[in-house]
């Protein structure tokens, strides 16, 4: 199994760097097929966690650690924010006729449906998030 | 990251051609560009997305403030999608409210 580890501080405002360097990491770039979905998967975790989990902007840091075997890749952000859980918040409504859809809150629904297991837990003052899809 | 899409209007008509993303780091660029046109009469958007190979939520957020905001109900088009970009607009259910076509 490969593993690599990311270590990202400050974050503020450097949401296109970080996802940068996740994607160009080897197990990343040369994962094949699902390269579209980590890529999708990693930005809209990492915009999130970069706008939301340090209201103060203290201390702000992201890790990351990426493991990848022959069956699949796995991802794990940590981050020292405030605690989110977003298994909490409740699916949108795509049922709804597109002239009444909330315009956000979309992202980490894309998220859960584009990965085969997403779980969370805080744990340690941290916020540890971990997406798995199958190669 | 440098501008990477066009827009133009002909009569009714607004056309944005797409790059290689509509995403984080250009949607409230294009956003910002296509709200001179709010409420110019536009009764068709046509995406074309022949270079698009990575949406985002706030790429959607793009589309669905098209057919929310910029005129009444303005039919929405995407030329030449690519399978990816279909999957999106499939898990965000609003591919039923687009008309794809090919070029």
């Amino acid at each position: 199994m490969n593993q690599t580890r990311l270590h990202f501080h400050p974050i503020r405002g450097k949401a296109q760097a970080i996802v940068a360097a996740i994607l160009q990491t080897e197990d990343v770039a040369s994962v094949g097929k699902v390269f579209g979905a980590i890529r999708l998967v990693t930005e809209e975790l990492v915009v999130n966690i970069v706008d939301y989990a340090y209201p103060d902007g203290d201390d702000d840091y992201l890790d990351v650690e990426i493991e990848r075997d022959e069956e699949r890749i796995t991802l794990c952000f940590r981050d020292g924010g405030v605690p989110f859980n977003p298994l909490d918040l409740p699916p949108p409504d795509i049922s709804l006729p597109i002239e009444q859809r909330p315009i956000g809150g979309l992202g980490f629904f894309i998220v859960t449906k584009t990965m085969d297991t997403v779980e969370y837990e805080y744990t340690g003052g941290e916020n540890v998030l971990t997406v798995m899809k199958k190669l | 990251m440098e501008k990477d899409f066009e827009v133009k209007k002909e009569g009714s008509v607004l056309t944005v051609v797409l790059g290689e993303e509509l995403a984080t780091a250009n949607a409230p660029a294009l956003m910002e560009e296509l709200t001179p046109f709010k409420d110019q009469g536009v009764k068709k958007v046509v995406f074309d997305a022949k270079k698009l190979t990575h949406l985002s939520s706030s790429g959607v957020r793009v589309i669905i403030y098209c057919k929310q905001k910029l005129s009444v109900n303005p039919e929405i088009v995407f030329v030449n999608c690519n399978e990816e970009i279909l999957d999106v607009l499939d898990i965000v259910g609003i591919r039923p409210f687009i008309t794809f076509e090919k070029r």
